[in-house]
């Protein structure tokens, strides 16, 4: 049985998520100079930003591991020859 | 820098990486004695290169000796502002989703064998790939000087000034000319493993030091609510700026390194590169941001350091630190020449990449096309060490701070992006546009540099970035494609 090959930038759904994902990691969004409140001593608006990067990062892994699908089948099928 | 561990110690380990690199160099010349008769072997490895291998050497050629030397006084300038560090790294494996899985089969399918291989390929076109292959050498050039002067700065903090800047470039210079001349892209990429390992050591042994003898995040995040509040606060309008500017110029621009693309036709497998790309989208959590809060912690713990000052930040932090524990006295020792170690393995490979670019795109295609392989590489190699020698002599007069560099190579690199990542979509895609487009965004962008000229607050390669794809798209749309050209191109990036 053959997967279907798969591309991510054919997928146009999920450069709508790294669009949104991008957005999210710029400080756009914060009021200016604004720092409170400190939680462990970082600002509240840089662990937003770390957290959108971590979802980045979690979405990155993804697209790599079930959107991209190009060769590896006919490569393994070669190995195992 | 004077590193108060400075001396016999950092001589001792230095000697000692030196004579690792070395070992490798000759270990892996023993193991594929053919690797100088042909191209694929001795630039890409022949194409073999495994997970843990391939993720290391995708890891030196994104970080190098200048995040852990030159990211920490910027922090420490910037405040949180320099957060942007993080995202940016993750931003450059969501830009190679955009060509990579592509590009790799492309690579397979053409044998390519460098970047500028694949534009000729797809637009067959004297000027465009010459052009490219300008630019391309200049941004490389103008990287393998940073990581020259960087070298030099570092022996010389190591070893106390006992070993001088000069003496410790040519060391170093000469041990990585003789591995990579020997094993090539083999060498590179396992002289880059044992470099991100004792890097990593290093870097987590300067954040524990670092918490525990100055406070974490906390006391620094009190002092800065007393004295300089704006290094805590969301950036202003030029803050946030300069912030997207940050993450469009590196994700692009890092992404498509010449050398960051070879390593793509180096992959064993298409697996292989899924795995070790995974990898990386999670490593700038481990390295910038783990350099990211030494910066911050140093701002509490060496208040009121001028610029100049702040650039010696890291070593000023290591010093105290080694000064506390015989075991921090170690690791720091171990980071200092993990630095030196990372900075040779990210020169190693620019000057292999460098080197490609000579032996195949214009020695190999236009000058002597009938050279035999083994030739082809010699003549790479000796343009590489002349190259080398010329910046070594430009590296004796070393610039001011080591970040106004790094921005200006992505300048011009960037403009070759659209002929490398909208040549793999497009079959209509028009050579001249494409050369009018990297010429005139190219034209703009060093202009724009030297004039300092950043409309808006973004930066000048953006611009010409910018200009450069709107003469692509635009200049293709109007120009015609004959239907043999177009049915050429469909036929090139078709699947």
């Amino acid at each position: 049985m053959s997967k279907p090959k798969k591309e991510p930038i054919k997928n146009g759904k999920l450069w709508i998520i790294f669009g949104i994902l991008f957005v999210l990691i710029n400080p756009w969004y914060f009021p200016e100079g604004s720092y409170q409140p400190l939680v462990w001593g970082i600002p509240y608006w840089a662990l937003i930003i770390i957290g959108a990067s971590l979802l980045l990062s979690v979405f990155i892994s993804y697209v790599i591991k079930y959107q991209w699908q190009l060769e590896e089948e006919e490569e393994e099928k070669k190995e195992a020859k | 820098m004077e590193l108060a561990f400075a001396g016999w110690s950092g001589i001792l380990i230095l000697l000692m990486y030196g004579v690792i690199m070395l070992g490798v160099g000759i270990v892996t010349y023993w193991k594929n004695r053919n690797v100088h008769e042909s191209l694929d072997e001795y630039y890409l490895g022949g194409r073999g290169l495994g997970v843990m291998v391939l993720f290391f050497t995708f890891f030196a050629t994104q970080y190098s000796g200048n995040t852990v030397i030159g990211y920490p006084p910027t922090a420490y300038r910037m405040g949180y502002e320099y957060l942007v560090s993080v995202p940016y790294f993750i931003l450059i494996i969501m830009v190679y989703l955009m060509f990579a899985p592509r590009m790799y089969l492309m690579g397979k399918k053409y044998k390519l064998l460098t970047p500028v291989d694949w534009i000729e390929k797809r637009f067959k076109s004297k000027p465009v790939s010459i052009l490219a292959a300008i630019l391309m050498l200049y941004a490389l050039g103008n990287y393998l000087l940073e990581q020259f002067v960087a070298i030099g700065q570092g022996v010389a903090g190591l070893t106390g000034g006992t070993i001088p800047y000069q003496v410790g470039v040519v060391f170093f210079i000469v041990i990585m000319l003789i591995y990579g001349w020997l094993g090539g892209m083999r060498s590179v990429a396992y002289t880059d493993t044992m470099q991100g390992i004792a890097l990593l050591f290093g870097v987590f042994m300067l954040l524990i030091g670092s918490i525990i003898y100055f406070g974490g995040l906390p006391n620094a995040a009190d002092y800065m609510q007393a004295y300089s509040p704006e290094k805590l606060g969301v950036p202003d309008g030029p803050g946030a700026v300069n912030w997207f500017s940050l993450l469009v110029l590196v994700g692009i621009g890092a992404a498509v390194y010449p050398h960051a693309i070879q390593r793509i036709f180096s992959a064993k497998s298409e697996k292989t590169l899924k795995k070790s790309f995974t990898q990386m989208a999670w490593m700038p959590f481990l390295t910038a941001g783990v350099v990211f809060i030494v910066g911050i912690i140093g701002i509490a713990a060496f208040p009121d350091l001028s610029t100049a000052e702040s650039e010696k930040l890291v070593g000023m932090l290591a010093s105290a630190i080694a000064n506390q524990h015989v075991i921090f006295y170690w690791a720091m020792v171990l980071l200092f020449g993990g630095v030196i170690a990372a900075i040779v393995s990210t020169a190693d490979s620019v000057l292999l990449t460098f080197s490609s670019i000579v032996s195949n795109d214009l020695y190999g295609r236009y000058v002597n096309p009938k050279a035999s392989e083994n030739k082809k590489i010699l003549v790479g190699k000796l343009v590489g060490v002349a190259a080398v020698v010329l910046l070594v002599i430009i590296a004796w007069f070393p610039p001011a701070t080591l970040y106004q560099i790094f921005v200006l190579k992505f300048e011009l690199l960037i403009q070759v992006a659209p002929a490398i990542i909208l040549g793999l979509y497009w079959n209509r895609l028009h050579p001249k546009a494409v050369f009018t487009g990297m010429l005139v965004g190219t034209v703009l962008a060093s202009f724009m540099t030297f004039a300092n000229i950043t409309p808006l607050g973004i930066f000048s390669g953006l611009w010409g970035l910018l200009i450069n794809l709107l003469i692509c798209v635009i200049g293709s749309m109007f120009m015609s494609v004959s239907v043999a050209e177009k049915e050429e191109a469909d036929q090139v990036v078709g699947m």
